[in-house]
Order: structure tokens, then C-alpha cells, then sequence
């Protein structure tokens, strides 16, 4: 599946003078925003959930473009390229996760932010259960799922900023850093969610016009899979080059794992007026199915071309993108792919910053029973030391850093999806219930994929860590929910209760 | 029965969630997976999800006819498109029958799974939200409880 050394090209590098000029423009346009929204920011509540103030298309553009990071451009794309149509599984459940986030999730988190004014996930979850604990333990597992999904980013940042610029990759790390922190710490995620309205505008132009060069470049979707069936007859199979049982579990993980992202959750405390959510789901869906087309179709128009003998094998997976747009598309369009790159690495980023400075400054202090005076400025200050965390993870190695960025989706998942999406929908759930799953997706994760990262174990084909991890932390949520069912009624509010019934 | 709905769809979800349960575990035992393990796999992940929305979307023990008919036909449409896939012969090499492009059983998966639900679970949640999701009131009822909440110490 790997193609040969010897024969593969390298992708080549983005220096036309167009792309550096979108890249420079887009850069300028963040810039602005940033001001924009400092002036806005004036305490804790406009620096993490934007003072309730936004509206619902900015909430729902924002919310694609945190969903969909570089991986959605770079490495799904090259997924795509090296494992057929399995990799299309990651993304197989956008069109229901949409309309399943807002049935679960979003109507309650919006509601708990009027009547408790709570302003993160695990404020969500500790007043839910009345728990303390249960609110830092899902605090501690943002946490680190946080720093290492930032290190990845701003690897990946710092690839494309060295082959557009030609800045070395430590120096691109440092300016992917200072430039998403520069409008996370100063504008907080009032400038997150404008920056990311935009990023994700760009994103969705940059799909849908890569989308039209590969059908063209590939002659049709009947063209593209004619070349590839020539040569590989597994390869546009429907589970691609994975097992039904890979492929399946996927779905699984990236469908009912969508409800455990905070980064995704935190976002509806944010909205202005509640009953626009009425068009949440429509608004997001469709803009994750045209953003989307580029994950689907570069890596087949690619495989295609290689197929046809019209390119050489690429070098890397990951080059599938940058050797499509630059070789395929006019500079234009390579220079908004370009920043829409750079876009869905900082809308991602920026995104983690905030919901990692709200654990540390209001989570993990309120689960010990303090409270910090001042979260406006902890935050800030807790939004540098994260992102000088990260910085520093992803320029020590890039094995930590793929080691961390590998679990960060499963460790979401299997730590909130029962406590949070589960809980909010089902007053029989208790603390002791939320605790133990909790703990259960955090032990199991982390463990796990310590294990089978160093090769100490496997598990068989087509089980991953994420799935077990998920699945055993739900089933641990009802059976301790279950036998401690006696306290359920007890331990919830009454505003909760009425949360959760209307 | 009250909370006939709730009930329906927790109980659908923890027994998907063991039938996912027991593919794996039948892939522990096997060493790989086991025949029916893709199918364990592909009911449970359709059934994970559409209960899940089913759960989301009750309102006072009740699922509104719309909501539970869009949930059962995506639960149909995703469990049909992959056991469609698993059940059909492999036939994705050089003059393979195409619908809409692709191969046939990656065609209904992609177009079917991938798509299908979008044309039917968003303008669910419109056509529905007024009288079932969040009415004026309710949104009335919880802000005054809120703003109770401010004026008590």
C-alpha cells in the first residue's frame, strides 16, 4: 500500500506569489478580527462563552470549523489516498451527528447557561450530578486530551507555514502559536468564534473548489473509480483497505464520540437566543457535507491519477492536498486551500485553548472548592502556559506528539459522552454512575493506548482503544447507575430537573 | 405508559451498545474478528445512534410521530446500507457496476448512510422545534427559575 521510494514524487512546495498573498491576507483579516474583539472582551464571561452573544450562523459555522482541523485537509485526505473509502468512515456519521448534537446536546447545555449561567463542559456535568468530583475529573480528562490535540496542531501548522514561507519548522511552530494565541489570550473566544466563522468560510470555499478541479482532473467520480478498479479492487470497496469490522468501529467511535466533544458542547452556552437553534442542525450540515468534499475527493482523484500513470506515487499520504492543488488547481484556489489549511489548524487550536484555560481556571479550582478571583486574567495567563506547553511538546518529538494526538477524540468520548449526553437526557443517571464511567474512559484510554503505542499489546482486528474505551465506559455508566438507582432523584436539582424535562 | 418513550430508547441503546459489546468480545475470543462480528458492529452503531437521538429528542416521556419516524428511518437506512454491503459479493474490480460513480455497495453506503439522513433528521428538527423542542414558554419558564436562582443567596 506504501508505494515505492524510489519511484514517489515530493509534494512540491506552495511559494507561488498568489498563495503567499492569500496567506499574508488571511493573516491580516485574523489580525483584525482580534482587535475587534479585544475591545469587546471585559470579563470572564465574554472571554469564555462570548457573553451569550452570538448568533446562530456564526455558532454553527464555528462549530464546523473547530470540528473539521487540518486533519480534514491534510491527513484525511491522505488517508483517503492510502486506505480507500475505509478512511471515509471517519466522517461517514456528519450526516446524522448534526441533528443528534442538537437533540442531545444543545437545547440543555443552552438552557443550563440560563438558568445556572454555567460556562463550561464541566460545569455542565458537575451541576448535573451535584458533584465536584465529577466535574474536575472531567476537567483533568480535557485536559489532557487538549494539549496534545494543540501540539498536533501546531506541528502540522508549522509544516505548512515552513513550505509556504520557507521559516524552518520550529520557527513555523512559534508563529502558528503566537498568531492563535495572539487573538485566543487577548480576545478570549469572542475572537475565537469570528476568526473560526471566517476560517470556516474559507474552508468551505476552498472544499468546494477543490472539489469541481477533481472531478475534472479525475474525469468524473465514474472516471476516478474506473482508473482506481483498474488496478486495485479493493481499494473503492466499501470498507476501502480496512476490515467491515475497522471501518464499522469507526463509525461507531466518530458518531456516538461526537456528543463527548467539549470543544463542540462549550460552543452552545454561546448563543445569543436559544430558539435559533431551530436551524442548527441545517446550517451545520450543510456546511460540514461541502467541507467535507475535499476529505472525500483528493485522495481519490490522487489515487486515480496515480493509477492512470498521469502523476508518480506520492511521497507521503500527507502530501495528497498540497501535490492536488499545486498540480491541478490555479493559484488562486492553491492559495485558499492554503489558508483554509492554516484556518482549520487555528480555529482547532484556538478552540482547545479555551475550553484547557477554563478547566484549569474554573474547573479544577471550583472542584476542590476554590474559587479564583479574577478568571479573566487567569485565563489569559492559563491560555499562554497551555499554548508554551504545547509549543514545547510538539518541537520535543514527534512521536510524543503522535502519541498524544492519536487519543484525543476517544478520550473525549469515552469520558463525556455517557456523564454529559447521557446524563443530560436521563434522570436515573447518578454521580456515583458519572463518576465511574468517568474514571472508566480515562483509566482505559490512556492505559490502553500507552500499551498498544509501545507494542506491549494489541487488541485484535478491528477493535480499537477508542470503541473498547467507549463502549465499556458506557456500559459501566448504566450498570453503576442502575445500582445505585435509589439516590438518582435525590441528587438532582430542581432547575436541573427542569432542564432536562422540557 | 408514561415515559414509555425514554424508556424505549435507553433500553434500545444499552442493547446496542452490548450487541456492540458482544462483537468485540467475539473478536477477543476468535483472535479477529468473527463473521457476525461486522454485523454486531454495524446494528449496534445504527441502533447507538438512533437511540440516542430518540433519547434527545423526548419531551415529557412523549416522542413526537415526526421525531420517531425520522429516527426509525435513518435506524433503517443505516442498518440496510451496511448489511447491504456486508451481505453482497465483492465486485469493486476492473468493469464493476457503478451507481452514481462508485461501485454499488460503496455507493449506498456513501450516498445511502452518508447522505440520506440529510435530507430528512435536519428539516425534522425545524419542522418540529416550535412544539417539541423549545416553545416560547418553556424557554420563559426556565429563564424565570434563573433569575430566581440570581436574586437567592
Amino acid at each position: 500500500m506504501i508505494p515505492d521510494q524510489g519511484t514517489m514524487a515530493a509534494a512540491p512546495a506552495p511559494t507561488h506569489p498568489a498563495i503567499i498573498a492569500i496567506a499574508v491576507l488571511y493573516f491580516v483579516i485574523v489580525g483584525a478580527i482580534a482587535v475587534w474583539a479585544t475591545r469587546r472582551t471585559r470579563n470572564a464571561s465574554d472571554f469564555f462563552v462570548a457573553g451569550q452573544g452570538i448568533g446562530i450562523v456564526a455558532l454553527a459555522i464555528a462549530a464546523m470549523a473547530a470540528t473539521l482541523s487540518g486533519f480534514a485537509f491534510i491527513g484525511g485526505p491522505g488517508l483517503v489516498y492510502q486506505a480507500g473509502t475505509g478512511a471515509v468512515f471517519l466522517v461517514l456519521s456528519a450526516s446524522i451527528t448534526s441533528t443528534m448534537g442538537a437533540w442531545v446536546l444543545a437545547k440543555r447545555m443552552r438552557l443550563l447557561g440560563e438558568a445556572r449561567g454555567l460556562i463550561t463542559v464541566p460545569d455542565a456535568i458537575g451541576a448535573r450530578y451535584r458533584s465536584r468530583v465529577a466535574q474536575g475529573l472531567a476537567a483533568t480528562a480535557i485536559l489532557v486530551a487538549v494539549v496534545g490535540y494543540m501540539a498536533t496542531n501546531f506541528l502540522a501548522l508549522g509544516l505548512v507555514l515552513n513550505a509556504m514561507f520557507h521559516t524552518g519548522l520550529a520557527l513555523g511552530i512559534w508563529f502558528a502559536m503566537l498568531v492563535t494565541l495572539s487573538y485566543t489570550v487577548t480576545g478570549g473566544i469572542l475572537a475565537g468564534i469570528y476568526t473560526d466563522l471566517f476560517e470556516g468560510l474559507v474552508k468551505t470555499t476552498a472544499s468546494v473548489s477543490v472539489f469541481y478541479f477533481v472531478l475534472k482532473a479525475g474525469g468524473g467520480m465514474e472516471g476516478i473509480s474506473r482508473s482506481i478498479m483498474a488496478v486495485d479492487d479493493a481499494f473503492l470497496g466499501p470498507w476501502g483497505k480496512m476490515s467491515a469490522m475497522q471501518a464499522l468501529s469507526l463509525f461507531f467511535v466518530f458518531g456516538l464520540g461526537s456528543l463527548g466533544q467539549p470543544h463542540i458542547a462549550h460552543k452552545f452556552y454561546m448563543l445569543k437566543e436559544p430558539r435559533r437553534l431551530k436551524w442548527y442542525p441545517l446550517l451545520m450540515s450543510i456546511a460540514m457535507t461541502l467541507t467535507l468534499l475535499l476529505y472525500v475527493g483528493v485522495g481519490l482523484a490522487m489515487r486515480a491519477l496515480v493509477a492512470k500513470g498521469s502523476i508518480p506515487p506520492l511521497g507521503r499520504p500527507d502530501d495528497a492536498t498540497p501535490s492536488f492543488v499545486l498540480g491541478f488547481t490555479p493559484s488562486l484556489v492553491a492559495g485558499v486551500v492554503f489558508a483554509g489549511v492554516i484556518a482549520a489548524g487555528m480555529s482547532t487550536v484556538n478552540s482547545f485553548m479555551n475550553i484547557g484555560a477554563a478547566a484549569i481556571t474554573h474547573d479544577l479550582p471550583r472542584a476542590f472548592g476554590w474559587r479564583v478571583q479574577n478568571e479573566l486574567r487567569w485565563g489569559r495567563i492559563w491560555t499562554l502556559a497551555l499554548a508554551l506547553a504545547a509549543v514545547i511538546v510538539a518541537q520535543l518529538s514527534s512521536t510524543l506528539v503522535a502519541f498524544l494526538g492519536i487519543f484525543g477524540y476517544g478520550l473525549f468520548a469515552s469520558t463525556l459522552v455517557p456523564a454529559l449526553a447521557i446524563g443530560l437526557n436521563w434522570p436515573g443517571a447518578t454521580r456515583a454512575g458519572a463518576i465511574a464511567s468517568i474514571a472508566t474512559g480515562l483509566v482505559l484510554t490512556l492505559a490502553l493506548e500507552t500499551l498498544a503505542y509501545f507494542k506491549v499489546f494489541a487488541l485484535p482486528t478491528g477493535v480499537t482503544v477508542s470503541g473498547l474505551a467507549l463502549l465499556l465506559s458506557l456500559l459501566v455508566f448504566f450498570a453503576v447507575s442502575w445500582l445505585t438507582r435509589a439516590r438518582a432523584a435525590s441528587e438532582i436539582d430542581d432547575d436541573i430537573l427542569l432542564v432536562l424535562s422540557v | 405508559m408514561p415515559d414509555l418513550a425514554p424508556r424505549l430508547a435507553l433500553s434500545a441503546l444499552i442493547l446496542s451498545c452490548l450487541t456492540i459489546g458482544g462483537a468485540y468480545a467475539s473478536a477477543f475470543w476468535r483472535i479477529g474478528a468473527s463473521t457476525f462480528a461486522p454485523w454486531g458492529v454495524a446494528i449496534g452503531s445504527a441502533g447507538a445512534l438512533s437511540a440516542m437521538m430518540a433519547l434527545g429528542a423526548t419531551r415529557r416521556g412523549r416522542l413526537h410521530r415526526a421525531s420517531a419516524i425520522a429516527i426509525i428511518l435513518t435506524f433503517v437506512i443505516v442498518a440496510a446500507g451496511f448489511g447491504f454491503a456486508l451481505s453482497q459479493p465483492a465486485a469493486e474490480g476492473a468493469g464493476g457496476a457503478l451507481l452514481f460513480g462508485l461501485p454499488v455497495r460503496t455507493a449506498v453506503i456513501v450516498y445511502g448512510v452518508g447522505l440520506l439522513p440529510l435530507l430528512v433528521l435536519p428539516l425534522t428538527y425545524a419542522l418540529t422545534f416550535d412544539d417539541q423542542i423549545l416553545s416560547e414558554e418553556d424557554l420563559e419558564q426556565v429563564r424565570k427559575v434563573g433569575a430566581a436562582r440570581v436574586v437567592e443567596p
